[in-house]
């Protein structure tokens, strides 16, 4: 019989090193990607805002060439500003545009943190079972007095 | 045959080293293999954007301005232009810029280049090495499975405890046991070889040591004495005796892992000066690691038996590193020889390191020494000229500092 249960036992803790911890350890890479973008879309609308604050019309940057090599940069214009939209589009905006579009996503980003926590906190929780069952497999044994529940 | 002093013992390779301990340590080194396989992939991804990136720096001057899509964020664009085109800001590291022309910035870059191609050149030495090993470990677990024995024959008393001593103490490298085979066999044909070996070897580190030589010249008097006196006294012994055999078996078996390559050093004919060499060491911050890891490890000579098959390649990481500084290069030419010309190569490291120390000014003063009753001698000499030399700090530091700068 022990080593029936000792087999269980291994059985379920391989399953939680090998399945469920993997998958923990990859929701929550998801969501820190998530949540990298959207401070990437606050600090753009935060300096769109900024633009608009002082009015600018043009304005002088650094360029990183790569190996951080930086060169100037002139931009003419500031009216118009080109925001990526996924898919590899880039779709030209006024500020206020721009300002709009920034908060859409920003709505969707949310809904999609909201729907990585949910996932990682159903694998912790089925961790938990898990660690649980093992716990109740071994203690049985070991044992005699029934554990009394503290309320 | 004199059986009353010759005594064997048959060992099979299997029992010695189980099949599995040979696979995880296989295991292992592939691991390694494949992480410095890694390392070696980005750097050539850094080599490869710094050579696009040289192209680029020398372009860009041609035209008075270029029309780009300026980035603003990760996310946006705007339309604009590069000016002053031939001014770089250029990161030199610690948050430290230059402005430089294009000229200048491509000088930078090529010196980057450089410094990234030294570091592939010494990681595709480290990925060879490790190979080596990985070959040697697959070879005995299939010899450990076939069933080969080992034999061992001692001539006198004391190498029989000894070598059972060391019997004991066994680790997972089966690369040893390999060695005890052959070795076993052939002493005798070793003796001559490693005599011309030492030859070749002494010259090649001659060839080397030159442009060093200028500031050590006052030890090497002092320390070629003692050291060459130590080598006859050495060889003498190891041709007499079967010493020379426990020497390697006990070296053999106090191997450990990790330093396998660079740090791992043993010369069986010079245990003790390879001992000095480490306290002198000791003196240097950045060596004090690989000197503790010496000591514990007692100079553990792995190589002498791959070093029989791999010298080519020991061979090569040393001409190969010469340039990268004189402690690696002592602890490579320390490993080249392996099993040979130990004498010779300690002299220089010996004095490379001494005049070393005496500048770093950070002689510890502990000398442990549990050497064989040969190397008591040298050891006592070298001791007090070590303290008489500790003893006048300014003097000989001064000295030694000036004739470095």
């Amino acid at each position: 019989m022990d080593s029936l249960r000792q087999e269980k036992v291994q059985k379920f803790e391989e399953f939680v090193d090998r399945r469920l911890k993997p998958d923990l350890v990859h929701a929550i890479a998801e969501r820190d990607k998530i949540f990298d973008q959207q401070k990437i879309f606050s600090d753009l609308r935060k300096n769109i805002e900024n633009l608009e604050k002082n009015s600018v019309t043009s304005l002088r940057t650094l360029v990183n060439l790569g190996s951080e090599v930086y060169m100037q940069a002139e931009v003419p214009d500031t009216q118009h500003i080109f925001v990526d939209v996924g898919l590899g589009f880039h779709v030209e905006f006024t500020w206020s545009e721009a300002l709009k579009f920034i908060s859409l996503r920003k709505e969707k980003l949310e809904r999609q943190i909201e729907e990585y926590t949910r996932l990682i906190a159903s694998i912790k929780a089925q961790i938990k079972l898990v660690c649980e069952g093992i716990r109740e497999l071994l203690q049985i044994p070991e044992e005699k007095t029934v554990e009394g529940r503290v309320f | 045959m004199g059986k009353s002093q010759v005594k064997g013992t048959v060992t099979s390779l299997s029992s010695m080293f189980p099949a599995e301990e040979v696979q995880k340590a296989a295991k292992m080194v592939e691991d390694k293999l494949s992480d410095k396989q890694n390392e070696m992939n980005q750097l050539k991804e850094f080599i490869a954007n710094n050579t696009s990136l040289i192209n680029l720096v020398q372009k860009l001057p041609d035209e008075l301005h270029h029309d780009i899509m300026v980035p603003f964020g990760k996310a946006a664009f705007f339309p604009g232009r590069l000016i002053h085109t031939n001014e770089f800001l250029v990161l030199l590291g610690e948050s430290y810029y230059t402005e430089r022309t294009a000229k200048q910035t491509v000088e930078i870059l090529k010196r980057r280049g450089k410094s990234l191609e030294s570091k592939v050149n010494t990681l595709k030495a480290v990925m060879q090495d490790l190979k080596a090993e990985a070959s040697f470990f697959d070879s005995t677990a299939s010899e450990a499975a076939e069933g080969l024995v080992e034999i061992r024959e001692y001539e006198e008393d004391n190498s029989t405890e000894r070598a059972s001593q060391s019997g004991s103490l066994e680790l997972e490298t089966p690369s040893v046991a390999e060695a005890d085979n052959k070795m076993g066999a052939s002493e005798d044909d070793e003796y001559a070889r490693i005599m011309s070996r030492l030859e070749e070897l002494e010259k090649e580190e001659l060839a080397a040591e030159d442009n060093e030589e200028n500031l050590e010249d006052e030890d090497e008097d002092a320390n070629a004495v003692e050291s060459d006196g130590n080598e006859d006294e050495l060889i003498k012994a190891a041709e007499g005796d079967g010493d020379e055999d426990e020497w390697t078996k006990a070296a053999f078996h106090r191997k450990k892992d990790e330093c396998y390559s660079y740090l791992d050093h043993g010369q069986r004919y010079s245990e003790s000066q390879s001992r000095k060499q480490l306290q002198q060491f000791n003196g240097k911050e950045p060596i004090e690691e690989m000197s503790n890891k010496y000591k514990h490890q007692d100079l553990t000579n792995q190589f002498a038996s791959t070093g029989l098959t791999e010298e080519p390649v020991t061979k090569g990481n040393y001409e190969g590193e010469i340039s990268h500084g004189r402690i690696i290069q002592q602890d490579t030419k320390s490993l080249s020889p392996s099993i040979n010309a130990s004498a010779p190569f300690e002299k220089k490291s010996v004095q490379a390191s001494k005049s070393e120390f005496d500048s770093s000014k950070a002689f510890t003063g502990s000398i442990v020494e549990h050497t064989q009753n040969l190397d008591k001698s040298s050891v006592g000499t070298n001791m007090t000229s070590l303290q008489s030399s500790g003893s006048q700090p300014s003097k000989p530091v001064s000295r030694f500092k000036m004739q470095r700068k």
